[in-house]
């Protein structure tokens, strides 16, 4: 952009910018309080506003509007106008997109940017580099929602089997960094449950399968990890999969010292029931909790052993949360009787 | 601990008083985008407190209508600003709390409302063309403060709704986005409005609002993040409204709010020793509210406006919240 080398310029100095009549905030209204703008952004958009008033849409607005939203990149106005004149003046939109990539990571919460980004792409149709681009800001911030919905967005929008080619393989490296990472889990939901079948995908109780091994070897490593208890619960719900048919998986975590069985001295892993880590913090509260939930599904006399794992949460395990295990214990109750 | 800490009403009293008045040109100028709604957290805060009159309701009404886009038939946020429905909302909110609904062109305002719903049911904030759940929470809450709700299309915004349930029973921002409290709060409450609550899953969605609490009291918004006090609101809002407040442990999420006051200057940070702002301390005395701490005005959590006034205009939903404390 041709000016931005000259951001410390004002407008009101600058000769091509003569014809523009700058338009001041506050003609005939009095403000609730004094605004003291920096005069840089007094200036900038003063003359904003006098471009708006003109309806121009011209190169130097571009450089206008970068200039303002460099300054306040909230300001949603002045993107809304830079997307009009981009649209207006037909300029490939490729040189766009790689100012974007700069003001994406610098302001990354700003949900204007992944706007802006989203209008764009659907101009160019080409979603493929995007996915690279999302990696690198999710290195900046591995939470961030605004970036996780865009991917979302992008990969549904597009739908296109490239597109979706190595999303597991990508979800994999993101757990890898931080396995409590809830947006990876949650976008592993959305890539094998949420978003249709895709090739390779057909046979869903293989799928299932997969999914559970991967979930089991997570929790494995790291028990306490409400995000992947979460996601274990997910996909049994959706495949209306019983949570007893863990029941051997889970009860060990449930325990403070679980008694290993003969082989895990040896470099095997069952993958099926894989085994807690050596130094993971037991009993985990969530898998008591679980198995509370099998033996409440069970019904009849497991019952009375659901409560007595939900007292144990109640007083020991999950002692802040006692409100809640009480309910639970009540609610028991009162269909049993 | 903070066992024994009080909320500090005066203090924060003169801080949202003197928020106007702040010469930090910079802070200002970036927050401009948020000036209506910052008036309206400021309004809602001060009536909470009992001190509604604090700031010069003329000067008020006149600084909202002073955002009239008239071309667009909207508020925006800030005079030069265009409208947007997030500042839409809170105008209207403002204009109610200071009984001046008669300066508004309403039949023009809903009109404008409506053009922002989608094919999908949705809504966008603006022209622009953004869709969030914020935005259709916030139409749904305009429509209905306006009595105008018969001219929304129900079934097609309930069903954007169904879309974004996600399978922990929360919901996101758009469909297929991760479950997040403040989402959850918007679509709970829109859906309260719409007398349509029979479209969340309130078990499994109630089991995750109470995971939100952390050992120190404090909420946060997902799971493995850390706690804010703004979510104080848009967790106990959405427990409020499903009727389970009781699920979290009060006491500590009390204390947790009260730490995070700045003790000299007034006002609510986002955890404790962080910097106050009117944002978060509207959400956390509104959280205080619905947790029935002594002295405080009740606050409806599906408007997130005083109580007295969505029950006088006949809106009342069947939320719950914690019983006043005597001070």
């Amino acid at each position: 952009m041709a000016n931005v080398q000259n951001q410390s310029v004002f407008y009101a100095e600058r000769p091509e910018w003569e014809d523009v009549i700058p338009l001041p905030q506050y003609e005939s209204v009095k403000p609730l309080a004094p605004i003291f703008y920096t005069p840089e952004y007094k200036d900038a958009t003063d003359y904003f506003r006098g471009i708006v008033r003109m309806g121009e849409k011209s190169p130097r607005v571009l450089d206008l509007t970068e200039n303002i939203i460099r300054q306040n990149p909230a300001h949603y106005s002045a993107w809304q106008y830079r997307y009009k004149t981009l649209m207006a003046l037909g300029v490939p939109l490729e040189e766009e997109l790689r100012l974007m990539d700069e003001l994406a990571v610098k302001y990354l919460k700003t949900y204007q940017v992944w706007h802006h980004r989203r209008l764009l792409v659907q101009q160019t149709r080409n979603p493929a580099p995007e996915l690279a681009f999302i990696a690198g800001c999710l290195q900046e911030d591995a939470k961030n929602y605004h970036t996780w919905s865009y991917r979302q967005w992008l990969l549904a929008h597009f739908n296109d089997e490239a597109l979706w080619a190595n999303e597991l393989d990508f979800v994999d490296g993101m757990l890898d960094i931080d396995v409590r990472n809830n947006s990876a889990w949650h976008h592993r939901f959305f890539v094998v449950f949420q978003s249709g079948v895709r090739k390779g995908e057909e046979d869903r109780s293989e799928v299932l399968h997969r999914e559970l091994t991967y979930v089991k070897m997570k929790i494995s490593v790291v028990p306490n990890n409400m995000s992947a208890w979460n996601y274990l619960r997910g996909i049994l719900d959706h495949s209306k999969t019983p949570y007893s048919t863990l029941a051997s998986f889970v009860a060990p975590y449930c325990e403070a010292e679980p008694t290993r069985p003969d082989d895990s001295s040896k470099d095997i892993v069952d993958l099926e029931d894989p085994f807690p880590s050596q130094d993971a913090h037991l009993p985990c509260a969530a898998a008591i909790e679980f198995m509370a939930d099998v033996h409440e599904s069970l019904g009849g006399d497991n019952l009375k052993v659901a409560t007595e794992l939900w007292s144990s949460l109640a007083s020991t395990h999950d002692a802040f949360r006692k409100k809640y295990w009480e309910y639970r214990i009540r609610e028991a109750q009162s269909r049993a009787h | 601990m903070a066992q024994n800490l009080k909320l500090l009403v005066p203090l924060h009293v003169s801080y949202i008083q003197n928020l106007g008045k702040s010469q930090d040109e910079l802070a200002y100028h970036l927050t401009a985008h948020l000036r209506m709604n910052a008036i309206y957290w400021g309004l809602t805060a001060l009536y909470i407190m009992g001190h509604q009159g604090a700031l010069d309701r003329e000067e008020m009404i006149e600084f909202v209508m002073s955002c009239w886009d008239e071309e667009a038939g909207g508020f925006g946020a800030h005079p030069d600003h265009d409208a947007h429905i997030l500042s839409t909302l809170s105008a209207i909110q403002i204009l109610i709390m200071q009984d001046a609904l008669d300066r508004l062109d309403v039949d023009r305002v809903v009109k404008f409302i409506l053009s922002l719903q989608q094919p999908s049911g949705v809504f966008s904030g603006d022209s622009f063309g953004e869709v969030d759940t914020r935005f259709l929470y916030c139409a749904v809450n305009a429509l209905s403060l306006l009595g105008r709700l018969s001219e929304l299309d129900v079934e097609r915004t309930v069903s954007y709704i169904r879309e974004c349930r996600n399978y922990d029973g929360g919901f996101g921002a758009t469909i297929g986005a991760e479950s997040h409290a403040a989402q959850v709060f918007v679509c709970v409450a829109a859906l309260a409005i719409l007398d349509r609550l029979d479209v969340v899953d309130q078990q499994t969605l109630c089991w995750w609002l109470s995971e939100r609490q952390l050992p120190n009291g404090g909420l946060n918004g997902r799971p493995e993040k850390l706690e804010d006090v703004c979510y104080s609101f848009w967790v106990l809002s959405a427990l409020s409204i499903l009727n389970k407040m009781t699920w979290i442990d009060s006491e500590k999420l009390v204390s947790f709010i009260l730490s995070a006051q700045d003790p000299e200057s007034g006002g609510i940070a986002d955890r404790p020793g962080d910097m106050a702002d009117v944002f978060h301390t509207q959400f956390g005395v509104a959280g205080l509210s619905l947790l029935g701490y002594p002295g405080l005005v009740d606050l409806d959590p599906v408007y997130c406006m005083p109580a007295s006034i969505i029950e006088a205009r006949g809106l009342r939903k069947g939320w719950k919240s914690l019983p006043r404390k005597s001070l």
